[in-house]
């Protein structure tokens, strides 16, 4: 069994085939920490590019997150907790006022992915849970969603609140009206237009 | 020319006066303007004195409507839980769809609930104090992106994989109803269904997904608002011309396209749109309405603006807008700087 084949299995959306082959490849004994990072860690890093690049879409990216997930669960039993932690905690969630998941929910799964413990708040969550939920797991990096106008400007409220609260988490927004010149002017720590860019973006912030 | 002559003419490829002026404007309008945001987006009397105000101190091209309307409304009257906050937009707190079961029971809603009266009469009252002398859009929605409302945009772009059946059915479903809403806003006074195509963007969904689950559905109902006499103008983001999406919609009975964002800070350049459909189709310009329009100054707001009007200088059939839609927090000020400098451009 090649790690290259669990991750063109991910890459090509086949759920059965990623499980069977990452069962496999525990049987014939490959590092348990090779068949995360080369294999599955690695898959999704593929496939965001491929996003990134326009050559799949949404749909593609959730099918490829679950297939992930379904090998991550296989290999799981034989991790140590510390392999799923080591890189870093990050704490997500669309902020108050806003229902809307599915940005959210690609960024969620793709930093996960990428083998980041993630807590994700779900939509509509108030200032002082991103505040209280940073301090309880700790996070590293705290990801705002936002896809309404009207719900932006929470943004901005979020990070005063934690530069109030001493908070040393980085934080970054997206969603599909903000930009750069939004993050910048409310003092956040960064802003991607995408879920790959989001993983880039953290991994930065939290190797700095 | 008044503003229907004018923008009539830019649909029909003949000569302007001046540049027609039809922003998103539908959100600012209503915070700027409206007794309360949640009323002038969705009752008769508040929607008409918001309009009537704005269109005073704008004196925009026509008057744009229906946020309201596709982000509750609509899917409240499909069964979903529909909180209507008093400052902002419609909030969809419950979907309703999670089996064909309830496809088939929503295909038995009426439509005509008292909200959705109550947006009529709105129409009405506006076309009436108009006189026919400004035209009414109205946003709208394909069966695509209302089945995203009704069953929740992750279910559906899993269900593409997982429950093709579904996604079909559900549309199959909601045509109907979306022709007959539609209908009802043309004999309200509607003149233009602004045809919002949200979900099915080729940000979000593939050309050959389009293809395979939107494209037959979103004709039908093109094609009978259009038989019906409405303009139907689809709006759509990401970039429709390199993945092949304008094709698909130029095969519908349509009278303009309004391109959007291709990301958060970038829109498409029309240029290259204009290029695609030659005379066949208006096009409306593209101001991103989360840059410089919501978060900069009135300077940045105005030399942008006349960025793009020197850009369209002698295009057929062209008018000015915005990427999509303005937030209601957008600075009067800015909103201002963008109408004084397509009112006063030089177009002839």
């Amino acid at each position: 069994m090649a790690i290259s084949d669990i991750l063109n299995a991910v890459v090509e959306l086949d759920r059965i085939a990623v499980v069977e082959n990452v069962k496999t490849a525990i049987i014939d004994g490959v590092p348990f920490d090779d068949i995360l990072n080369k294999g599955l860690i690695a898959s999704m890093d593929v496939v965001g590019e491929r996003f990134s690049n326009g050559d799949i879409f949404v749909p593609e990216m959730l099918q490829a997150a679950k297939a992930m997930q379904a090998g991550l669960e296989v290999l799981k039993p034989h991790l140590t907790c510390d392999v799923l932690t080591q890189k870093g905690t990050v704490i997500i969630g669309t902020v108050k006022g806003d229902l809307h998941d599915i940005g959210k929910n690609l960024v969620s799964m793709m930093v996960e992915g990428a083998g980041f413990n993630v807590v994700d708040l779900g939509v509509d969550v108030d200032i002082e849970k991103f505040v209280s939920l940073t301090q309880t797991h700790n996070a590293d990096v705290v990801c705002l969603s936002a896809l309404l106008t009207t719900t932006m400007p929470t943004m901005a409220k979020i990070v005063e609140a934690f530069k109030e609260s001493g908070l040393k988490a980085k934080i970054i927004i997206g969603g599909a009206p903000v930009t750069d010149a939004y993050a910048r002017q409310i003092g956040a720590d960064g802003f991607s237009d995408n879920a790959p860019g989001a993983v880039e973006l953290i991994r930065r912030l939290i190797a700095a | 020319m008044n503003a229907k002559e004018r923008m009539e003419a830019a649909i029909n490829m003949k000569p302007v006066d001046k540049v027609p002026n039809a922003p998103f404007a539908e959100a600012p309008v209503c915070h700027y303007f409206g007794s309360t945001f949640k009323d002038s987006l969705l009752e008769g009397p508040e929607m008409l004195a918001a309009h009537m105000k704005s269109l005073e101190e704008f004196k925009f091209d026509w008057v744009m409507l229906g946020m309201g309307l596709i982000g509750g409304i609509i899917p409240e009257a499909l069964d979903c839980q529909v909180r209507y906050p008093e400052d902002v937009f419609p909030i969809i707190e419950k979907t309703s769809v999670f089996s064909m079961a309830d496809v088939a029971h929503i295909a038995k809603n009426n439509m005509f609930t008292q909200r959705m009266e109550n947006f009529l009469d709105g129409v009405r009252l506006l076309k009436q104090e108009l006189k026919g002398e400004v035209p009414i859009a109205c946003e709208y929605i394909s069966p695509f992106t209302i089945a995203t409302r009704l069953r929740g945009t992750n279910e559906i772009m899993n269900d593409i994989y997982e429950s093709p059946e579904l996604v079909h059915g559900l549309q199959e479903a909601i045509v109907p109803l979306d022709i007959a809403v539609g209908k009802a806003l043309i004999e309200a006074g509607v003149d233009y269904i602004f045809y919002g195509a949200d979900m099915e963007c080729p940000v979000l969904l593939s050309p050959k997904h389009y293809k395979e689950f939107v494209h037959e559905p979103t004709s039908r109902v093109c094609n009978e608002l259009s038989r019906l006499g409405s303009k139907v103008l689809p709006h759509m983001c990401g970039d429709i011309v390199k993945t092949g999406i304008v094709d698909y919609l130029l095969e519908m009975d349509i009278h303009g396209i309004m391109p959007g964002n291709l990301t958060q800070e970038k829109v498409l350049d029309i240029r290259v749109l204009k290029e695609k459909v030659g005379d066949r189709i208006c096009i409306f310009d593209n101001i991103n309405p989360n840059g410089p329009l919501l978060i900069g100054k009135p300077e940045a707001v105005a030399k942008e603006t006349l960025a793009h009007l020197n850009r369209a200088k002698g295009m057929s059939g062209y008018i000015f807008s915005t990427a999509g839609t303005s937030s209601p927090y957008t600075p009067k000020e800015n909103y201002l700087a963008m109408d004084k400098e397509v009112i006063n451009f030089q177009w002839n």
